[in-house]
């Protein structure tokens, strides 16, 4: 008996369990793509590993949430389905843009010239502040975006075995046209041209005349309205979401962030699909996979940082001396 | 000259130091125990208000489950304070289940009460994990517990708490006996899968299910997610398509529902899902048709029953109808053991062990004693499936 099912898992040509993996991988990593891209621009900019912006993914869904609740809830919108998520990520998307830039203004700002461990510490301490007062406000208590009533959730199959769900769909779709949209922004546009310089180098950014303060604002504004996003989508394909969703998120997106190349924009998108992948092929595949799906997550960022420690997409960083 | 007077200074005042604080430690040590002992056999003067601990899950995860058993032993309090003389009061404590940090709070809780010479006894924890790590607050301070939710078979069995620990609910052993028979005999399943969540109370009753399954020649294949799991999807993939019944023993309601909502979001809406005693909530019914659940004995037809449901606006969720008779049992014991003006928490767990409610007047339809190990004597479960989003018994 458990040699068939060991066979039905472990069987070379089981494409039903091999689309399915990689359809749920992918969902899974467009969310840490999403996240790991907020960890590398700021990275990018200010060599800071903001370790708030887990929190911010997690306030993101939040918003998403009373956004909905404010539309008349899930069974009762005053507007169609669709239009109400819509609302709901751009309510999303500009309330978490805003505490982006407010956190660092009011965090980081004053010790930009403080020793590097200085606004680490001061990220840490944002990130349980957010936490602690995501709990004290909204309670431990898990939260529904009740998907199947907002907007109707479809399967569409494939062959005999193989389902997609209109949700899958949608957060793939979305969160690759937003990754398309930022990276236009960072190569086309004369602010993501000042985002490269003041990356590249902040003094000689500043002496061109450009705004670095402003720079380092809208970074990350665009970081945290990208985790609100994922936050969203996280709401709308998993059903629910709870106060101390961030921390574990978090930690996927930064480790998405190291695996693709912390600082390089590509690599977080590579990242996070490569960390969702994992995750959902070790569950699939592995003996014990969906206990230790984490440990094996984890184990790659390991393995990444002793084989290539600049990961994938990251360049080495060559200091003079 | 000096510095020789100095250092000798010194290393007297370091000597001095360390025999003050191995005598401290010392004292600490030979305090502890007696302190405890001293809690369990203090008399307290009953008075005419008594206070029995409330332990729940108040908020956190498991909180519907949590609130709906706060709302019976309520609801007892209430109808006991309106027919006695003497008064019961609980002293509440959260103990988050299923929150990252809710062994901790549940332990905090048990400390809590403990060191309230007033509490005499307590209703709850929820969890067998719970009850697992307040065992040491609970027991050290001489206090009984009686939950009205924890089934893990072990806890009573393993003698780590006998005489202090009793529960109101059958154990495991008797909900995986029902459960595979219904699985076996009414569902005709031939192919189950069952998804623990890696708790104590999860995996043990999902072992025991697994076992009585396969000595019925079903085939069965196990996993299990974390409960802090959101993303069922790619287990969810690995379950082979000619699977009749997906068993799930969890604890928390909404992961119970997110479980199913992706099943049918990934065409699999039809796979009969059978939860346990834990999903016994509202959020899971709701799910649909395809949905079955296990659970405690309760008489519907009880005069109690249908007077808390008039009072909570018709409302027919019974999963803390057992913390009723939890706090039944408590606060009777502390009126038989007040009975002389004075009790402890040493002739309340007594008289605990000596409690009989009769089925006339039992909300749960048995007659109520504990055996030796604080199991209840009768221990039947039933077998409930969802019509249009609500709890029907059909086994």
């Amino acid at each position: 008996m458990g040699r068939t099912l060991l066979c039905d898992v472990l069987h070379p040509v089981n494409w039903s369990l091999f689309w399915g993996e990689l359809v749920s991988g992918l969902t899974l990593g467009s969310i840490y793509a999403l996240i790991a891209l907020g960890y590398t621009m700021v990275y990018g900019i200010l060599k800071l590993l903001n370790f708030a912006h887990g929190d911010v993914y997690m306030v993101g869904a939040f918003i998403g949430f009373f956004a909905l609740q404010w539309l008349g809830g899930p069974l009762d919108t005053v507007v169609t389905g669709w239009v109400a998520v819509a609302v709901m990520f751009l309510v999303a998307m500009l309330g978490c843009g805003a505490l982006g830039v407010g956190i660092e203004i009011f965090a980081y700002r004053p010790l930009r010239n403080a020793p590097r461990i200085a606004p680490l510490i001061s990220a840490l301490g944002v990130s349980i502040f957010l936490q602690n007062s995501a709990l004290l406000l909204w309670g431990p208590d898990f939260r529904s975006y009740d998907t199947f009533n907002l907007v109707g959730v479809k399967s569409y199959s494939i062959g005999q075995n193989f389902f997609i769900s209109n949700l899958q769909i949608f957060t793939i779709a979305t969160s690759i046209a937003l990754m398309g949209v930022l990276t236009l922004l960072i190569a086309r546009t004369r602010t993501g041209k000042a985002m490269r310089a003041t990356s590249f180098d902040r003094e000689a950014a500043e002496m061109m005349g450009i705004s670095v303060d402003r720079v380092i604002s809208f970074t990350f504004f665009v970081g945290s309205a990208l985790a609100a996003a994922g936050g969203v989508m996280f709401g709308l394909v998993f059903g629910q979401i709870f106060s101390l969703m961030g921390f574990t998120a978090g930690l996927k997106g930064f480790t998405a962030a190291v695996v693709g190349g912390i600082g390089s924009i590509p690599g977080a998108m590579l990242g996070g699909f490569l960390i969702g992948l994992t995750e959902a092929f070790a569950t699939g595949y592995l003996p014990g996979g969906s206990t230790y799906a984490n440990l094996y997550v984890f184990a790659l960022l390991i393995a990444m940082f002793l084989v290539r420690p600049s990961g994938l997409l990251g360049s080495p960083v060559i200091q003079k001396v | 000259m000096r510095r020789r007077a100095t250092a000798t200074a010194a290393l007297l005042a370091l000597a001095a130091l360390a025999i003050v604080a191995a005598a401290s430690a010392k004292a600490d040590r030979a305090a502890a125990p007696s302190a405890q002992a001293g809690n369990a056999a203090a008399l307290v003067k009953c008075g005419k208000t008594r206070s029995i601990g409330l332990m729940a899950p108040f908020t956190g995860p498991a909180a519907s489950i949590g609130t709906d058993q706060v709302a019976w032993a309520q609801y007892y309090q209430r109808t006991y304070n309106a027919t006695h003389k003497t008064k019961i009061k609980f002293v509440n404590e959260d103990t988050q289940l299923g929150a990252a940090n809710g062994t901790a709070e549940s332990v905090k809780g048990a400390q809590a009460l403990a060191s309230n010479r007033s509490v005499l006894g307590v209703v709850g924890p929820a969890g067998s994990n719970e009850v697992k790590a307040t065992t040491g607050a609970l027991k050290g301070a001489g206090l009984a517990f009686v939950s009205g939710s924890a089934t893990n078979t072990q806890i009573t069995l393993d003698g780590a708490r006998t005489g202090y620990f009793f529960r109101t609910v059958p154990p495991d052993s008797s909900q995986s006996v029902t459960v595979s028979a219904f699985i076996a005999s009414k569902l005709n399943a031939k192919h189950v899968y069952i998804v623990d969540d890696q708790e104590a109370y999860s995996t043990g009753l999902a072992d025991e299910v697994q076992t009585q399954l396969r000595a019925k020649n079903i085939t069965v294949g196990r996993d299990g997610v974390s409960q802090q799991q959101s993303d069922f999807s790619a287990i969810i993939n690995k379950i082979p398509r000619d699977v009749d019944v997906i068993y799930l023993p969890w604890q928390l309601p909404p992961k119970g529902q997110a479980f199913g909502q992706q099943m049918k979001s990934l065409g699999r809406g039809s796979v009969k899902l059978m939860g346990s005693d834990g999903l016994f909530d509202p959020a899971f019914a709701g799910l649909g048709s395809n949905v079955y659940d296990s659970f405690f004995p309760v008489n519907p037809a009880d005069k109690r029953v249908k007077a808390f449901a008039r009072l909570h606006g018709g409302q027919t969720e019974f999963f803390g109808a057992p913390s009723y008779v939890a706090a039944q049992v408590v606060s009777a014991a502390i009126d038989r053991a007040c009975k002389n003006g004075t009790a402890s928490r040493a002739e309340v767990r007594a008289q605990i062990r000596k409690t009989k409610i009769s089925k006339k007047t039992s909300l749960l339809g048995l007659a109520v004693a504990f055996d030796r190990h604080g199991d209840m004597v009768k221990k039947p479960f039933g077998v409930y499936h969802s019509v249009n989003g609500v709890f029907v018994r059909v086994g």
